[in-house]
This record gives C-alpha cells, sequence and structure tokens, in this order.
C-alpha cells in the first residue's frame, strides 16, 4: 500500500538515479508496483510530490524544534535561528535531492512554485515568532514596516537555502555562520534602534517645537 | 556598532568572517589609529610637554575594539600580547587584559546544533541539564554549565569556522604586529608559523582532550594542583566535556584579601606544575593566563586548560636552561658558544656584535633565571620585576634589536615562564625555587 513517504521516496530515488522526473505518473506506478488510480490518491502531479517533499521538510523541522527543552525559553531571535539550524540539518541528509530540485528551478525574482507551501508554512512560522516578539517589546513594532519582517526572514532564508548549495565546507560550518551573522543581522535591525529614537525625536520637534508655524504649515 | 564601547557589548551580533570583513576591519583600525596621531600632533601643537600614553591608550583601545569584534584567533593573539607585559607599553596591556575575561556568548540555538553535528543529539538529550547560556567565554570557544548523573560538568564549545580563519587572521593581525613591536614583516614570519602551529592545534579538541588526560595523569602527584576528569566519549572535534571545577580565577581570589600562606601555597603550585612539566616531561602547558586557572574553596590551584602545549627539543632545552645556572654563565666561551646554538649570536656577526650581544644577553639571562639561582624567591618585590621590564623596553629601543634574534621556540617558553612570573607577582607569592630543578651541562 503507497503511503505520502514511500511515494516521496520513490521519487526521490526516480530522480536521483535518472536525473530527471519519470516520464509518466504510468511508469512510475508501475515501477513501484501500485496503480496510478493509487498515486492521484495522494498526489495529482510529480510537482505536487515535489513541492510536499520540501513541505514535508519545513513542518519536520517545526516538529522538531519545538520537541526541545529549550524551545519555551527562547527568544524570537533564537527560535528563529533554531529553525535554520535545524532545517539545514535536516535536509543534509537529502542534499542531493535539494541540490537536483534547486538547480531546476528557473532563475527569478519570484518564489519558484515549488516552494510555495513551504514559503506558507515558513511565513506562518515567521509570522508567529514575530508577534512573539513584537508583544514581548523583543522587537520594535513600527508602523507598515514590522508587518514586512517575515519577508526580510524569507529574503534570508532564500540567500541562505542557496549559500547551502554551494557551500564546499567540511560538515557545512560555514553555512552555519552564515545563519550565525544573518539571522542576527536580520533581527538588529528588527529591534529597537537609534532610527526609531530619532523618529520619536523628529516627532516631537514637529509637534512641539514650533517647527509647523516657522516653516509655514 | 564600531562606536560601542568595549565590555559594554554583552551579545556579539555579527562576527566578521569572510577575510575581506576582516580585512575591512582591520582597515578601519588602521585608519583610526593614523586618526590618533593626527589628534596627538595636533594637541602637540598646543602642548609641547604632552606625552605618549594618552596617544597609546588611544591607539590600543581601537586595536582592542577591533581584535575582540574579530574573535577567535586575532583575540587570542591579543591575549599572547598582553602576556607580554615587557614588550608592550602598559596602555596596550591594559586594554589587551580585557580580552582575556570579555568576549560575547554566541546564540543558543548554534549551540544546539553544535551537538546536532556531532553527538545527532541535542543537549538536553546528552545532559540531565544543559545551561544554554554559556558562563565564560574562552578565546576560541564558551564554557557551558551541564550535569549528568549528579555531576557538575563543564562543557567546551568552539565556535565554527575557527580554524580556517587563523592563517588569514594571522596575516591581518601582522602588519599591527610589526608597528607595536617595531621588528620588519619578513622576519616576524618564522614566528607567526610557529604562533600559527600553537594556534592551529588548539582549534582540535580531540587533541586537547587527549593532552588534558595525559598531563592531568602525569602531573598528578604534584602538591595542591588538582585537574578536572575529562569525559572523551562526550566530546567531539569541537565539544569537550569535564568536570567543573569549583573555585575563583585570580582577580576574584586575590580580591578575598588571602593570607600570606594561601598566597604562597598556591604560589608554589604554580611553581611546581610549569617546572615539573618543563624539565621532567620537556613539554609546556604554555598558555599562563589567569582565565585558565580556578583556585578552589580548599585552596589548591585547579587547572582547566590544556590547548596550548609547547613541546622542548633537547637542542633547545639543554643551551636554554644550562645558562640558568650560574656555572655556565660565568664561562664566556662556553656562553658564547651556547648563544650560537640558540641563533641569538649569528654566524656572520663581528667580534664587536657579538661583544654587544652577549652583553645584552647575558644580562637577559641573568635576570631570567634570577628566581633559579637561590632557593627560595621573593616573587613580591617589585624592584625584579622593574628591572625585568626596564630591560624590556631597554631592548625594544635599541636598533640592534629589530632583527629577529633567537630561535622560534623563544616565544612560547618566554611567554610560559614570564607570565609565570607576572603571575606569582601578582599573587605576591615566595616560592620554594628548588623542588624541580633544570637539567643542564656546563660545555658544549
Amino acid at each position: 500500500m503507497a503511503t505520502i513517504e514511500s511515494i516521496q521516496n520513490a521519487y526521490i530515488d526516480y530522480v536521483l538515479t535518472e536525473g530527471e522526473q519519470p516520464k509518466s505518473v504510468y511508469i512510475f506506478a508501475k515501477q513501484n508496483e501500485m496503480s496510478e488510480a493509487e498515486f492521484y490518491q495522494f498526489y495529482g502531479s510529480f510537482e505536487a510530490v515535489e513541492l510536499g517533499i520540501w513541505a514535508g521538510f519545513a513542518n519536520k523541522t517545526l516538529a522538531e524544534i519545538r520537541a526541545q527543552e529549550v524551545w519555551e525559553g527562547y527568544t524570537s531571535r533564537e527560535k528563529a535561528l533554531s529553525f535554520f539550524y535545524g532545517f539545514f540539518e535536516l535536509i543534509k541528509s537529502s542534499r542531493s535531492f535539494a541540490v537536483y530540485s534547486i538547480k531546476k528551478q528557473p532563475k527569478g525574482f519570484t518564489t519558484p512554485k515549488v516552494f510555495t507551501p513551504l514559503k506558507d508554512i515558513f511565513e506562518g512560522f515567521a509570522d508567529e515568532i514575530m508577534k512573539e516578539g513584537i508583544e514581548s517589546t523583543e522587537l520594535s513594532d513600527r508602523k507598515y514596516f514590522s508587518k514586512k519582517y517575515k519577508d526580510a526572514l524569507w529574503v534570508q532564508f532564500v540567500f541562505i537555502l542557496n549559500f547551502w548549495i554551494n557551500d564546499n565546507s567540511a560538515g557545512f560550518e560555514k553555512t552555519d555562520e552564515a545563519i550565525e551573522k544573518g539571522i542576527n543581522v536580520t533581527f538588529d535591525l528588527f529591534q529597537r534602534s537609534p532610527i526609531d529614537n530619532l523618529f520619536e525625536y523628529g516627532k516631537f520637534l514637529v509637534q512641539n517645537g514650533g517647527i509647523k508655524d516657522k516653516m509655514g504649515f | 556598532m564600531a562606536d560601542e564601547t568595549p565590555g559594554a557589548t554583552p551579545e556579539q551580533n555579527s562576527i566578521p568572517t569572510t577575510k575581506v570583513q576582516r580585512s575591512a576591519k582591520f582597515v578601519k583600525t588602521g585608519i583610526k589609529i593614523g586618526g590618533n596621531y593626527i589628534k596627538h600632533y595636533s594637541k602637540k601643537l598646543f602642548n609641547p610637554d604632552l606625552d605618549k600614553s594618552e596617544l597609546n591608550e588611544d591607539n590600543a583601545a581601537d586595536i582592542y575594539q577591533s581584535l575582540s569584534e574579530l574573535k577567535g584567533s586575532a583575540l587570542k593573539v591579543a591575549q599572547m600580547l598582553s602576556m607580554d607585559k615587557n614588550l608592550l607599553p602598559q596602555a596596550y596591556v591594559d586594554k589587551f587584559t580585557q580580552s582575556q575575561y570579555n568576549a560575547p556568548p554566541l546564540s543558543g540555538p548554534l549551540i544546539v546544533q553544535t551537538f546536532r553535528k556531532y553527538f545527532g543529539k541535542n543537549p538536553d538529550q546528552i545532559f540531565d541539564k544543559f545551561n544554554i547560556r554559556s558562563t565564560n567565554a574562552a578565546s576560541i570557544g564558551q564554557v557551558h554549565q551541564a550535569e549528568l548523573n549528579g555531576k557538575k560538568l563543564a562543557v567546551k564549545i568552539q565556535y565554527p569556522g575557527v580554524g580556517d580563519s587563523i592563517s588569514s587572521d594571522l596575516k591581518l593581525v601582522k602588519p599591527f604586529a610589526f608597528r607595536m613591536l617595531g621588528m620588519s614583516e619578513k622576519e616576524l614570519d618564522v614566528y607567526m608559523k610557529e604562533v600559527e602551529e600553537r594556534l592551529l592545534e588548539e582549534t582540535d579538541y580531540e587533541l586537547e582532550v587527549r593532552r588534558s588526560v595525559e598531563f592531568s595523569n602525569a602531573c598528578a602527584n604534584l602538591d595542591n594542583v588538582v585537574f578536572p576528569n575529562y569525559y572523551p566519549e562526550l566530546s567531539s572535534k569541537r565539544i569537550i566535556t569535564m568536570d567543573w571545577l569549583e573555585g575563583k580565577h585570580l582577580k576574584e581570589f586575590l580580591a578575598t584579601k588571602p593570607s600570606q600562606q594561601l598566597r604562597d601555597q598556591i604560589g608554589q603550585a604554580l611553581w611546581d606544575f610549569y617546572n615539573f612539566q618543563q624539565h621532567e616531561l620537556r613539554a609546556v602547558h604554555a598558555d599562563p593566563h589567569p582565565g585558565n586557572f580556578m583556585i578552589t574553596p580548599e585552596g589548591k590551584l585547579g587547572v582547566i586548560d590544556f590547548g596550548c602545549i609547547k613541546e622542548m627539543p633537547e637542542d633547545f632545552y639543554y643551551p636554554f636552561f644550562s645558562l640558568t645556572s650560574t656555572n655556565l654563565l660565568d664561562n664566556k666561551e662556553e656562553t658564547i658558544k651556547a648563544f650560537r646554538q640558540l641563533d641569538m649570536i649569528h654566524r656572520d656577526d663581528t667580534p664587536a656584535q657579538i661583544e654587544f650581544y652577549y652583553t645584552q644577553y647575558k644580562e637577559m639571562i641573568s635576570l631570567f633565571a634570577l628566581p633559579y639561582i637561590t632557593d627560595t624567591f621573593d616573587f613580591s618585590q617589585t624592584a625584579f620585576f622593574d628591572q625585568l621590564y626596564g630591560f624590556g623596553e631597554r631592548i625594544s629601543k635599541m636598533p640592534e634589536f629589530k632583527q629577529a634574534r633567537g630561535v622560534k621556540h623563544f616565544i612560547y617558553v618566554n611567554r610560559t615562564n614570564f607570565g609565570l612570573y607576572n603571575i606569582l607577582h601578582e599573587l605576591k607569592a615566595k616560592v620554594k625555587t628548588d623542588t624541580f630543578k633544570p637539567h643542564v651541562v656546563l660545555e658544549y
């Protein structure tokens, strides 16, 4: 009996051995001793399988890091770091597939289709920890911008994914460094900074410094 | 970032790791130092009496800051330079000594990640308790407290990518070392290589565990010296697990105003620990900075770091330590032979040069050997140290010493012994110095 997992594994095995997608669901199903109908019970196409694999990575990472004892004590920054480390540790064992799947995507600025469900999960997670961070005042609540925090994190994610694909260092240590630095810089920008104070000072001056009158507003 | 004061940055936000970033950091420091000079000379225009200590202080602050942001091997070099008090103006020293205590920590998730990488498990799955916040920073790692089967443990974790960056780091430090020590870059090379070798060894935690076990066994019989147990099965390339030693660091210990007797006891333990290794094992714990020692509540010396071991080959050991015996040092001909062996006098030196270096080095060695000559030595006397620093300062100004002399082994052996002297001086300890005597030969 086919399962989501068995189909995913068979699919990964096929593309890695053959270097391309199976010619048809029929051939793929036949090779794996199931009927075409069985395949369609789980997935509508090969693309959907690939989408599912990536989404699976994210879900598995989240389940794993949330089960860690330290999780509850983490700040938002640490939760984000934890996701990144966990994710890249997890996909290490599927690196060949990841490389195959990513290299096949057309270059461009839009998110490749294969990442859409992954992105949804990621953004859901990012949104959650951002809200937590803003609530605990770890992060600065800025009009308009704070809604964009999760986008910035996604940009980081795509960047580090590409970094990892090209990382040749032993144990992908460079990727660890890229994560540590990249996420910390991103969160530094989210935190209250001199720029916030500058804005507030400007606001104060406009309201109380009589600038409005002098400038003829 | 760059304008924050050192010590006021508890969380490190980013470590510049690529060579380009690190270079940028150093270039920035270079520019700042240039600025400090301009500041100095413009002030001097109006106040001709101004001395250079403010300038030195400004420079040291900027160098320190750039080093501490770099972390890793650069910080190690800062620590090393700070040990050689006799080679550096006081202002540099004060700033550099800060680096022995404060280096900002890395994130909790990176700790977890390191464990997963080497053990496939989270730290809380390996230990009964694990404190994700580090308690101490070492220059290439940080220390966490853990507990297993009711035993308190110290877990040292190394920063990722340290080994990779050491060589490129040293290349970057070189121009600064050269400027600070007044030596030429080319001549520094031999020494830098020696430093690089030791530093690379220090990043190998598997080697460190092996050595720690070896050395703590070999030194087990020394009075008042204790070592933690090491757990190789809980250690890996970037993790070391050992017993947690309760105790105080030197500074905290001294703040409790310990009795003379207790200070002597700790001093004696230090002396025995070092001289037993030098003269019996011929390999020595070459990192005598105060952060590597703990003073336990029972008044014993705890040694917690065997990252840096300097082995002394015979062709260095005998000529050098034989000079510490007056019998040889009084014999001019044999002394010069020993100096030649140690490359302190070169083959093509003129007779006048030979005479000059002979006099200088003889003075240096007799100063160094002073504690060995008598049976006991009182390290509290400032006169000895003033003489030592005075000598260091004097030769650092002599053009004859701008060129490199002496075999590379001197770096770590000097660092070890002067480091030891310095700690004993801070302890104001009176020490029996005839416990482990150097082995000497009287002729060459």
